[in-house]
C-alpha cells in the first residue's frame, strides 16, 4: 500500500512539473475591489490565473465551484474574450486551494459579478505580453501587431505566430503590475466575439456519460468507510456513553472512534460500516433544545416581534409613526415561512487522507477559504497542511459553503490513520442540514387619501447564519438575513426592524437566502396595499419605481408577455412580483408573473405558467443564463408549493424525499424567460428568479380565490383554510 | 460469492446477499456513474437497467440482481453516444449533473418501450426522478428530440 501511495504522489508531481516547466504560467494578482466590484456586497480580491502550453492549449483555472451554474465555461469566456483566444483551444480546471487564488468562495450569485473585470484584465494582460513577445520574435513593432483567434498577426506583412508557438519560442519575463492591468482599455460590448455567444458548456459532455467526478466518486488506496452516530437534536446534543460490543461483531468492523466531537465506526465497506454503526449503543444528553418545536419557535418569534423594541433598524427613512398617523387607511399583516432544506442531490460526503502531517481532502466545496481556516484551527495544523482537492458538486445551493463534513471526516481520519470515506445517508444529510431560517414578519402600511403608500413598517424576525461566518455588523445585524427588506419602492416613511431570534436549529444559506422570505412579505404586502387602494397591482408598483427604471422595465415586460390584462377562466388567477435580488447594491432586476389554478374545494394549487423577465446586464453565456433562470424559477416553485420543514424535539421532523417533497416533472408548468439585452456591468443569475415565485404565486392565489395565504409554503391545507376564512 | 453481469462483463462479488446493488456497483466495483441520492427509491439517481427494465439499484438486492443482465450509464452505449446522450448535450440539459445518469437510464427504458412517447407518458415515466436543479423542461425536450431521432 505504501508503494502505491508513493507512485500516486510521483505521478501527481510529474503532472505538476510538466505543466509548470513547459508552459507559460501567466498569473496576476488582481487589484482589490475596483469601482464596479465595490458595488457588490463586500470587497473580495479574486485572482485570475491561466496557463498556456506550447501546444497552444489555454487552461483557465476556475477557482469557483461548479455546481450546475456552468461557471467554468462563463468565466473562461470572459478570459478568452480579452485574450483573443480561439475558443477551441480553451480548457478549464478546478485547482486545489492556494492563497494565490485569494478568497475561494462560490455563492450569492456573485461569480460573474465579482470577477468580470478582473478576469477580463487577466486575459487582456496575457494578450499584451504575447503581443510583445511575438513582435520581438518577428522583429517588428508591437504597434503593428494585433491579436486574433489565438495568434498574433503582423498587419503590414500578414505574418503571424500562434500563441503556442510564442510560448514555446520566446521567454516571457516581463510581469504586469496591478497598475499596468488597471490601465488596459477593455473591449466594448459591441466588439465581443465570445461573450454573449451561444457556447456549449464544457462540463456537460462528461455529465451525460457518468464520467464526471463528484466528491463521492473518490477512491484512494487503503481507503476505509466511516459512519457517524449523530445526536438526536440538531444542536447541543452530546454523547454520554458508547458501547460498541455489537459493532465489533459486525463483519468488516475495523475501529470505533469516540472523541469529544464525534462518535463513529470504521469498516471495510460502506454497507458494513452502516451495519456496525447501527449496532452501536450510544447514550445521549439531548441538551437544552430537546423541547424545541415549530410551535415553540413561532411563539417565541411572535413574542419577540411584539416585545423586542430595542432591536436595531435595518431601514430608517422619514418618520414612520407620523406616516401611519397621517394615513387615510392603514393595513397590517403577518407573514411566516417554515424551514427550508437544501436537499442537494449528492448527500454530503468527504474523503480525507492524513499524509505526513497534511490533510488531503477530497470533496466539492463552495468555500475553500473558510474550510481551510476551520480545519487548520480544529486540527491544530498550519493552513498550508490543508489541501482541498476540488470536485464537481452534486448540487450546492449553499449547503457546500459549510465545512462540517470535512471536519468530521478529518477528525475520524486522524484517529484511524488510513484514508477515510464518509458518506451521509439522505436522512443524516437532511437532519444535519443548515436550514433556511423559519421567519416571521409583521408589516404595517399606510395609504394617503389618494391611494399612495406613505408609510411602511416591517418587523423581521429570523435566525442569523452570519455569526458562524463572522458576518454580523457592529449593530449585530446580518445582512444576509435581511436583504430584500430594503426594497426600492419610493415610500417617504419607512422603518424595518431587525429582530434576531436563535432557536437551536442551525441555519445557513439556502439558494437566494433572505430574499426568499423578505420579498414574500414585501411583494405580497404591496399587492395587498394595491387592492386596498383599488389599483392595478402592476400600475401600483410602477408608480413607486421612478428610482429603479430597470426594474420598471422588466416588470412591464413580464406583465406584457404574460398578457396581464387578458381574461382568465374561473378559479385561475395571475400574480406578479418584482425584486432586486440578491442585494440592493448589485441587483439582478427580475419580475415574474405566475398564472395558477386553484381548486376551491381542496385548496390544491396547479401552476399553469411562469413568465419571467430579467435584466442582469451583460450576459456572458446566453443559454447558460437561461438554464440558470429556468432552474431558479422552478427551485422557487418547489420552495413555494411543497417544502415545509417542521421541528419536533429539537430536530427536523422530516427525513427524506417522501416527507420532504420537492418539485418533480409532474409539477412543472410552462416557463417563459425574457432576458433584456444590456451592456451594463453584469450581475448574477443563480438565485434572483427563485425569490419572485413565492410572492407572485401567493398573489395569483389571491387573484384566483380572493383569499390571502401569508404562510409559506402555500400548501393546499393553508390555501383551503384561507378560502374558508374569507367565506 | 455472487456473480454479476454488468455491461457485458462478469464480476464476482463477496458481499451479504441483502446488500443493495447500488453500493456494490458504485463503491465496490467503482462504476460511479450510478449515484446515491436517497436510499429509499424516492429520487431515481441510482437507476440502472435490470434485463432492460429501469430499476432503483438502492432497492434491488445483490441476490435479486445476480444472474440478470445489468446495464449502468457506463454501458448504455459503447461510446457514450446513445441518442439520449446526444440529445442531452444538444439541449444542454445537465446543471450539477448528479441526477442525470439516473434520468438518462430512466428515459432510455421509456424509449425502448415507447419510441414516440406523448408528453403524458414522459411525465408519468420521469416523475420518479428528482432533479434538484430542476432541469425538467430540458429533460422533456431532450427525450422528445431523441425520439425524433435528431
Amino acid at each position: 500500500m505504501k508503494s502505491t501511495r508513493t507512485e500516486l504522489s510521483r505521478r501527481d508531481f510529474l503532472k505538476t512539473t510538466a505543466v509548470a516547466g513547459a508552459g507559460l504560467t501567466l498569473s496576476f494578482t488582481i487589484p482589490g475591489a475596483g469601482a464596479r466590484e465595490a458595488s457588490a456586497a463586500a470587497a473580495f480580491e479574486p485572482n485570475a490565473t491561466l496557463t498556456i502550453t506550447p501546444d497552444g492549449i489555454i487552461t483557465v483555472h476556475i477557482t469557483k465551484a461548479e455546481m450546475g451554474q456552468g461557471v467554468g465555461t462563463a468565466l473562461a469566456q470572459i478570459v478568452a474574450e480579452e485574450l483573443e483566444a480561439d475558443w477551441k483551444d480553451v480548457r478549464i480546471d478546478y485547482p486545489m486551494n492556494d492563497p494565490k487564488y485569494g478568497l475561494m468562495l462560490t455563492g450569492g450569485s456573485w461569480s460573474v459579478n465579482w470577477t468580470f473585470d478582473s478576469l477580463s484584465r487577466a486575459g487582456a494582460g496575457a494578450r499584451m505580453l504575447l503581443t510583445e513577445a511575438a513582435a520581438k520574435q518577428m522583429n517588428v513593432a508591437v504597434a503593428d501587431c494585433v491579436a486574433e483567434d489565438g495568434r498574433i498577426r503582423h498587419l503590414p506583412t500578414g505574418r503571424s505566430m500562434p500563441y503556442g508557438e510564442i510560448v514555446a519560442k520566446v521567454p516571457i519575463t516581463r510581469t504586469l503590475s496591478e497598475e499596468d492591468l488597471k490601465k488596459i482599455e477593455l473591449k466594448k460590448p459591441s466588439q465581443y466575439r465570445i461573450i454573449g455567444k451561444w457556447i456549449p458548456r464544457l462540463d456537460i459532455p462528461e455529465k451525460v456519460t457518468g464520467k464526471a467526478k463528484f466528491g463521492i466518486d473518490t477512491f484512494l488506496p487503503g481507503m476505509v468507510y466511516a459512519k457517524v452516530a449523530y445526536p438526536p437534536t440538531r444542536e447541543g446534543g452530546k454523547h454520554t456513553a458508547v458501547d460498541d460490543t455489537g459493532a465489533r461483531k459486525v463483519k468488516g468492523w475495523i475501529q470505533t472512534v469516540v472523541t469529544d466531537d464525534v462518535v463513529a465506526v470504521v469498516a471495510d465497506t460502506y454497507d458494513n460500516a452502516v451495519r456496525a454503526r447501527d449496532a452501536l449503543r450510544v447514550s445521549w444528553d439531548p441538551g437544552p433544545n430537546a423541547g424545541v418545536s415549530t410551535a415553540s419557535i413561532f411563539e417565541m418569534y411572535a413574542k419577540k416581534a411584539k416585545e423586542d423594541l430595542t432591536a436595531p433598524s435595518w431601514v430608517e427613512q422619514g418618520d414612520v409613526k407620523a406616516g401611519l398617523a397621517q394615513a387615510a387607511k392603514t393595513h397590517e399583516a403577518t407573514f411566516t415561512t417554515d424551514y427550508v432544506a437544501h436537499m442537494q442531490m449528492e448527500p454530503m460526503n468527504c474523503v480525507v487522507r492524513l499524509d505526513g502531517g497534511a490533510y488531503d481532502i477530497y470533496t466539492g466545496s463552495q468555500f475553500q477559504t473558510m474550510a481551510v481556516g476551520a480545519l487548520s484551527k480544529k486540527l491544530g495544523v498550519d493552513p498550508s497542511k490543508i489541501r482541498i482537492h476540488q470536485h464537481y458538486l452534486g448540487g450546492g445551493f449553499g449547503r457546500r459553503l459549510e465545512p462540517d463534513i470535512m471536519l468530521e471526516t478529518a477528525l475520524i481520519a486522524r484517529e484511524v490513520k488510513r484514508p477515510v470515506k464518509l458518506i451521509r445517508s439522505r436522512e443524516e444529510d437532511l437532519r444535519r442540514d443548515y436550514y433556511r431560517s423559519a421567519t416571521l414578519q409583521v408589516l404595517r402600511g399606510g395609504l394617503s387619501a389618494d391611494g399612495k403608500v406613505i408609510a411602511w413598517e416591517n418587523t423581521l424576525v429570523a435566525a442569523y447564519p452570519g455569526e458562524r461566518y463572522g458576518g454580523l455588523d457592529d449593530k449585530g445585524r446580518d445582512q444576509f438575513a435581511l436583504n430584500g427588506s430594503d426594497h426600492v419602492y419610493e415610500i417617504p416613511n419607512q422603518f424595518v426592524r431587525a429582530v434576531r431570534a436563535e432557536t437551536g436549529m442551525s441555519v445557513g444559506y439556502v439558494r437566494a437566502v433572505a430574499p426568499n422570505y423578505t420579498f414574500f412579505a414585501v411583494e405580497t404586502f404591496i399587492d395587498e396595499l394595491a387592492h386596498l387602494a383599488k389599483a392595478d397591482p402592476v400600475q401600483f408598483r410602477l408608480a413607486m419605481l421612478g428610482g429603479a427604471p430597470r426594474l420598471a422595465r422588466v416588470l412591464k415586460l413580464a406583465a406584457d408577455r404574460a398578457g396581464w390584462d387578458s381574461p382568465l377562466p374561473p378559479n385561475v388567477g395571475r400574480g406578479v412580483a418584482c425584486v432586486t435580488a440578491q442585494e440592493r447594491k448589485s441587483p439582478t432586476w427580475t419580475a415574474s408573473v405566475v398564472e395558477t389554478q386553484v381548486d376551491p374545494a381542496s385548496g390544491a394549487v396547479k401552476v399553469r405558467k411562469i413568465v419571467c423577465a430579467v435584466d442582469c446586464g451583460i450576459v456572458v453565456n446566453p443559454d447558460g443564463a437561461r438554464s440558470q433562470i429556468e432552474g431558479s424559477l422552478l427551485f422557487g416553485l418547489s420552495n413555494a408549493l411543497k417544502e415545509r420543514g417542521t421541528v419536533k424535539n429539537g430536530a427536523l421532523e422530516q427525513s427524506n424525499f417522501h416527507d420532504y417533497q420537492v418539485l418533480r416533472m409532474s409539477d412543472v408548468p410552462e416557463v417563459e424567460v425574457h432576458v433584456v439585452p444590456s451592456t451594463e456591468y453584469p450581475t448574477g443569475l443563480g438565485e434572483p428568479g427563485t425569490t419572485t415565485i413565492l410572492p407572485a404565486l401567493s398573489n395569483a392565489i389571491f387573484a384566483a380565490t380572493g383569499a390571502r395565504v401569508r404562510s409559506a409554503p402555500l400548501t393546499a391545507e393553508r390555501v383551503l383554510t384561507a378560502i374558508q376564512q374569507k367565506a | 460469492m455472487a456473480q454479476l453481469l454488468i455491461n457485458g462483463k462478469t464480476f464476482m462479488v463477496d458481499a451479504d446477499p441483502a446488500t443493495p446493488l447500488l453500493w456494490v456497483i458504485r463503491e465496490r466495483l467503482q462504476l460511479t456513474g450510478t449515484k446515491f441520492g436517497c436510499g429509499i427509491a424516492q429520487c431515481g439517481a441510482c437507476t440502472v437497467h435490470l434485463d432492460g427494465a429501469a430499476v432503483r439499484s438502492c432497492q434491488t438486492t445483490l441476490a435479486q440482481a445476480a444472474g440478470k443482465k445489468i446495464t449502468t450509464i457506463e454501458g448504455l452505449h459503447p461510446k457514450g453516444e446513445h441518442p439520449l446522450q446526444r440529445a442531452w448535450i444538444a439541449e444542454q440539459v445537465p446543471q450539477c449533473g448528479y441526477c442525470q445518469s439516473g434520468q438518462i437510464m430512466q428515459a432510455a427504458a421509456l424509449l425502448a418501450k415507447s419510441p414516440n412517447p406523448t408528453d403524458e407518458e414522459i411525465v408519468a415515466a420521469m416523475s420518479g426522478n428528482i432533479c434538484r436543479c430542476a432541469t425538467y423542461l430540458r429533460i422533456k425536450r431532450a427525450i422528445k428530440r431523441a425520439a425524433r431521432g435528431v
